[in-house]
């Protein structure tokens, strides 16, 4: 197309040169135009063929005149159409660029190039290349196009001169030859000189046809001049600007990153679609999937897999659901396998576990049940406590029924049930004094205060205080002056007191007679009060059974001195309650504070002594509290029970255990705790000792610590009753088998 | 000795005397030979009348083991040559005499060479002669007797003689070494019964231990109110003592006059029992206490200079070793731990020397040799420790029950007291200790 348009520039300048020859005659000719365009047309006819003949055979380079001729015809035609190119674009240029688009894509798809296309094929170069040729180009089968014969200024003259239309021919560089201008091209472009449209029949100026129907619509448009507020900056918009400039800046917006696509995926989804859920919200489970053959069920299995008649009998023996239902069996070839037997039945029994079985997702929590154990320290660094049995202090004859150890650790105590006390030398195992009591002992107690060393013992339905002899000079006259009877001064009052103070028949001491058999007795801390208990089981059911009877008067007035709390310095007793709600199984004093900790049977009831009021109720949910034992911070209660079970109560969190272990198989006899050492233990009638560490925090936010450290055996029969030793970590166990164990780190 | 079996190149050394040395070139030994059979070696060597056992050390240890053993713990090539010293091995002692009591022996004392003292539960202390008769009874005391002191050498015409009691005081006896002259005839042991010269009050729980210092004028004990009391034996302020006492003579009439002595230093720093002191030299004293520690004292400034603890509670203790810078303590468990004071701060022992099978009731060092240890244990035996092996170089079943006391009596006798009331005298083959 530019090329064209080049050549039709070419033709105009070529006009312009000769324009003062022109322009006088051109209007003379304008009328001749007419009979001059039929000759063309007549002469286009007769030329086109040997245009073609051309093609095919050119191999003169010499170009006859006609042959010329010829050519300049086809290029007469080019040269129009270049023209009509040119008017084409002038006008594309008013009409805008999407007309021009549609012209050009007419354009390529108009034949008239094909028709006559340029005779020359060098494309679009400069033609000064060959300038210096005796050529100008090629043609389409690739011969020379020769130059031709310039002709001097007076042969063109002659020439023009010559021939009367010469005046409107014009050179073709390109081609190198004279084309001749039609009528039609003249009159173009005589009116493009005139300043006209080129095309005579287009009428720019049509009437102008208004199709909008302009009643009642208003004005589409404003005439109204711009407004300011079109041509400064908006306020608003520069506001949010500066508002999301700064929440960007601060992060309140996060421009999303473009999200990553996962490298891998399932290529063709999730096969079985377990995730999707169908219409009524029910997720698909898949059917377990059958069975795959193995070795087994080969035609010829592997020997191994082939049981031997033995284990074939052996089937027999088996229940039916156990047996195998496949027996691997070899055969010698394909052929040979008989049709399966089993083959219907397996397949219907398949089908029957498809449509009878309902399918349920399991929820199963895949938890290492290891992580679910609290992570206690190793008992390896807990040490010291007890382990082994270094020590055995024999010589009682009947069940030891209860121990207890000097404050300073010199001395143990021991009753039993062949109705003698004993005083042990800790150190050697010696037995240093033997009190023959004369009745069961049931319980021992070594005053807690070192300057006070007495000792209670319970006996059937008495509690003594002897003795021990283990203090100095001084402190032995104390002791004398203490468990000497003193002449009660208040006798003729009101009446007879809760119990005797009485010499003791035989031994050196103070005896104080109960009513029932004394079970317990335990000092408090400062070693000047102490308690007994002695429950009453048959009249305490008889209350229980007809509590809302007159028999209860009678009953409960004996209950109610199941605890008496003695005065050892002013040789008192006294009752401080009205009546107990079961019976009581051990009672203690809180180390520091007015509290005494009644354990009856499913309870333990802290009462405050100095307000004489009931404090606490601690809810142990113990089938029957066997004994107590208390932390020497007074905060901590442990409880041993006849089902085996042990509660450790922190009082400072509730009134619930804090931890119940169930450690023992049969009942649990006693507990301890040591005094300093982090240490406790229960005993029981299964023949073991239990150790624990249960470390106390000074920090109430800190839950105590319970460690178990180590089960003791070594007795032959129940343990009945253990005690730390006051100092060091060590462990002293009574046996039913009337041996003393020491245990020692 | 087949020749297929593995050979080592020995050679033996030894300190003993030209009669016992043999030639100092290397033998080739088989490898599964152990200390009975290079003990076999060397009396085929030395072509001796009688044979005679050999201990063999090896770098500062006994052996215990075959050669090969010792190549593969020592990790020596096999080419090398093994330099083994032999010294005399002690051989198994003999019991030269039993002596029934009336109750625990539960104190022994064999310091003086010409007499051996023992204390009982029974609250008498005895005085034996080398051939095993009772020379004294020591009547006086309330409770059973928990350790004897002597001070004063066996040139003295009178030994003084303490005691320490469960009954919260100590005496001081005097003992006439010339006693052995008078008894030829074994008496009755009351025939010759002697009673307290001085008594030791102060302390407010039984007394445990007693020592007194090599120059005989101070002893020092320690008792369960966990303090340690220092007293001295010829108290200058007799006089003023003598007053009081006097006075009290008066009062008391007819009792017999014993003068009483109060302590002039008091330690308190143990918090739990003292149960064994030793005074080794004048200028300070150890201690051994339940508390799980024992502690140095310096005599003269009263001050505590060395604290070391253990992990258990202590019930005996020796100094003794090079120099006596060993202490062994034994306690609550079955092991005999030895220490070097050296090392102050040290929480393990130097040593730790595990055969018996309960408490150790008693430890004492040789009191010649560095190297020789013996323990008694609540397991009924004696053993006798050389500290240059970790297994014991003798044990003996030396009581049915437990052994409460156990000492080194003429360098080569050793006595022991049990809670089977037995006091019995063992006698080893006569040794050179060092």
């Amino acid at each position: 197309m530019a090329a064209s348009d080049d050549d039709a520039l070419q033709v105009l300048s070529g006009d312009d040169q000769d324009d003062g020859a022109y322009s006088s005659d051109f209007e003379e000719e304008e009328a001749d135009s007419g009979e001059e365009e039929a000759d063309l047309d007549e002469e286009e006819g007769d030329f086109d063929d040997e245009d073609e003949e051309d093609e095919d055979s050119d191999e003169e380079d010499g170009a006859a005149d006609g042959n010329v001729e010829a050519n300049d015809s086809a290029n007469h035609e080019e040269i129009r159409e270049a023209l009509l190119d040119y008017i084409g674009n002038g006008n594309a240029g008013a009409d805008g660029d999407e007309e021009s688009d549609d012209r050009e894509a007419a354009d390529e798809s108009d034949s008239s190039e094909d028709e006559a296309p340029p005779r020359n094929t060098v494309g679009e170069i400069p033609l000064e290349f060959y300038k210096d040729e005796e050529h100008i180009g090629y043609d389409r089968a690739g011969r020379k196009l020769k130059k031709q014969a310039r002709k001097d200024q007076l042969d063109s003259f002659l020439d023009r001169s010559d021939d009367p239309k010469d005046w409107h021919k014009v050179y073709d560089e390109y081609n190198d030859e004279y084309v001749e201008l039609t009528k039609e091209e003249m009159g173009m472009i005589s009116r493009i000189r005139q300043g006209k449209l080129p095309h005579a029949e287009v009428d720019a100026y049509q009437p102008y046809v208004d199709w909008f129907d302009w009643d009642g619509k208003g004005h589409p448009l404003s005439n109204a001049p711009e407004p300011k507020r079109r041509f400064i900056p908006s306020k608003w918009e520069a506001k949010k600007v500066v508002k999301l400039v700064r929440a960007l800046r601060k992060g309140w917006i996060k421009l999303d990153k473009p999200k990553e696509k996962p490298r891998f995926y399932l290529m063709w989804g999730d096969d079985l679609k377990v995730n999707e859920k169908t219409a009524n919200g029910l997720a698909y489970i898949p059917a377990p999937k059958a069975k795959l053959p193995g070795h087994e069920e080969s035609y010829n299995p592997p020997v191994e897999y082939i049981p031997s008649e033995e284990e074939i009998n052996s089937y027999q023996l088996m229940y039916e659901e156990d047996r195998p239902k496949f027996i691997p069996k070899k055969f010698d070839s394909l052929r040979h396998v008989p049709a399966y037997a089993e083959f219907i039945k397996e397949i219907f029994e398949r089908c029957l576990d498809l449509y009878l079985c309902p399918r349920t997702r399991k929820k199963r929590l895949n938890i290492d049940p290891d992580s679910l154990l609290p992570k206690l320290p190793k008992p390896k660094d807990l040490q010291p406590y007890p382990t082994t049995c270094f020590l055995e202090y024999k010589g009682h004859t009947g069940a030891v029924s209860s121990i207890s150890a000097d404050p300073t650790g010199e001395w143990l105590l021991s009753g039993s049930r062949d109705g003698t006390v004993r005083v042990w030398e800790v150190q050697t195992g010696r037995c240093k004094k033997v009190w023959d009591m004369g009745g069961s002992v049931f319980c021992v107690a070594w005053n807690p205060n070192p300057a006070l060393p007495v000792v209670a013992i319970a006996v059937s339905n008495d509690v003594v205080l002897l003795d021990p002899e283990v203090g100095d000079e001084e402190v032995q006259l104390n002791i004398a002056k203490l468990l000497a009877v003193q002449p009660s001064t208040s006798e003729p009052t009101e009446n007879t007191p809760l119990i005797g103070w009485k010499r003791h028949d035989k031994l050196r001491g103070i005896q104080l007679s109960h009513q029932q058999n004394v079970v317990r007795v335990s000092w408090h801390n400062k070693g000047d009060y102490f308690v007994s208990v002695s429950p009453d089981d048959i009249l305490f059911t008889f209350i229980y059974l007809f509590s809302f009877f007159s028999v209860e008067l009678n009953a409960s007035k004996r209950n109610n001195r199941a605890v008496l709390v003695h005065q050892l310095s002013k040789q008192q007793s006294q009752n401080p309650f009205r009546k107990h709600h079961g019976r009581v199984a051990d009672v203690l004093f809180h180390p520091a504070r007015p509290f005494m900790f009644v354990a009856t049977k499913m309870h333990v009831r802290v009462y405050n002594l100095a307000k004489q009021e009931l404090s606490k109720k601690l809810i142990t949910g113990l089938q029957e509290i066997s004994s107590m034992a208390l932390h020497s911070g007074g905060d901590n209660l442990i409880l041993g029970s006849k089902g085996a079970k042990l509660c450790w109560f922190d009082m400072d969190l509730s009134v619930k255990p804090y931890k119940t272990i169930k450690n023992h198989k049969e009942d649990i006899n006693a507990v301890a705790f040591h005094k300093s050492y982090p240490l406790f233990a229960s005993c029981s009638d299964d023949l073991s000792t239990h150790v624990f560490h249960g470390m106390v925090y000074s920090d109430l936010m800190q839950n105590p610590l319970i460690v178990p450290l180590k089960i003791l055996h070594g007795h032959q029969k129940g343990v009945s009753d253990i005690k730390f030793h006051p100092t060091q970590p060590w462990l002293f166990t009574a046996g039913a088998d009337s041996v003393i164990k020491l245990f020692c780190n | 000795m087949d020749a297929g079996e593995r050979q080592v190149q020995v050679r033996f050394t030894t300190r003993l005397g030209s009669d016992l040395r043999v030639e100092a070139t290397a033998f080739s030994l088989p490898v599964h030979l152990n200390r009975y059979g290079l003990s076999q070696i060397i009396n085929t060597l030395l072509a001796l009348d009688g044979p005679r056992p050999f201990d063999f050390l090896f770098d500062g240890e006994l052996i215990r083991t075959t050669l090969e053993q010792l190549y593969l713990s020592k990790n020596l090539s096999a080419e090398s040559i093994l330099v083994l010293e032999y010294i005399l091995a002690v051989g198994p002692p003999e019991l030269q005499s039993s002596q029934p009591e009336k109750d625990w022996v539960s104190a022994v004392n064999g310091v003086n060479p010409s007499l051996i003292l023992s204390g009982s539960y029974d609250s008498f202390a005895r005085a034996w002669f080398p051939d095993g008769t009772c020379g004294s009874v020591l009547k006086g005391h309330s409770d059973a007797i928990t350790s004897i002191a002597v001070a004063g050498s066996s040139n003295d015409t009178d030994l003084d003689v303490i005691t320490s009691s469960k009954d919260k005081t100590l005496r001081l006896w005097k003992v006439g070494s010339f006693d052995r002259v008078s008894i030829i005839v074994p008496l009755k042991p009351s025939s010759s019964t002697l009673s307290s010269v001085r008594i030791f009050k102060g302390h407010a729980a039984s007394v445990q231990c007693v020592a007194a210092n090599p120059s005989n004028t101070q002893v020092c004990s320690g008792s369960w109110d966990s303090t340690i009391k220092l007293w001295k034996i010829d108290s200058e302020d007799e006089d003023n003592e003598d007053e009081q006492a006097l006075k009290k003579r008066k009062l008391d009439g007819a009792k017999q006059s014993i003068a009483q002595v109060t302590a002039f230093t008091t330690h308190k720093e143990h918090t739990q029992c003292v149960a064994a002191l030793e005074w080794p030299e004048d200028r300070y004293i150890f201690s051994a206490s339940w508390d799980h520690s024992f502690r140095q004292w310096d005599v003269e400034t009263s001050i505590n200079t060395l604290t070391m603890t253990c992990s258990k509670a202590l019930h005996c203790l020796s100094v003794g070793g090079e120099g006596s810078l060993l202490v062994a303590t034994g306690g609550a468990d079955p092991v005999l731990r030895i220490w070097d004071t050296r090392m102050p701060g040290t929480v393990v022992p130097v040593l730790q020397l595990t055969s018996h099978t309960s408490w150790i009731s008693s430890c004492k060092w040789h009191r010649q040799s560095p190297k020789h240890l013996l323990t008694s244990s609540y397991d009924g035996t004696v053993k006798m420790w050389d500290i240059r092996s970790k297994v014991p170089l003798q044990t003996v079943e030396a009581h049915k029950d437990k052994v409460l006391c156990t000492d080194w009596w003429r360098e080569d006798t050793v006595v022991s007291g049990g809670a089977d009331c037995e006091f019995k005298l063992f006698k080893y083959t006569p040794i050179e200790w060092l």
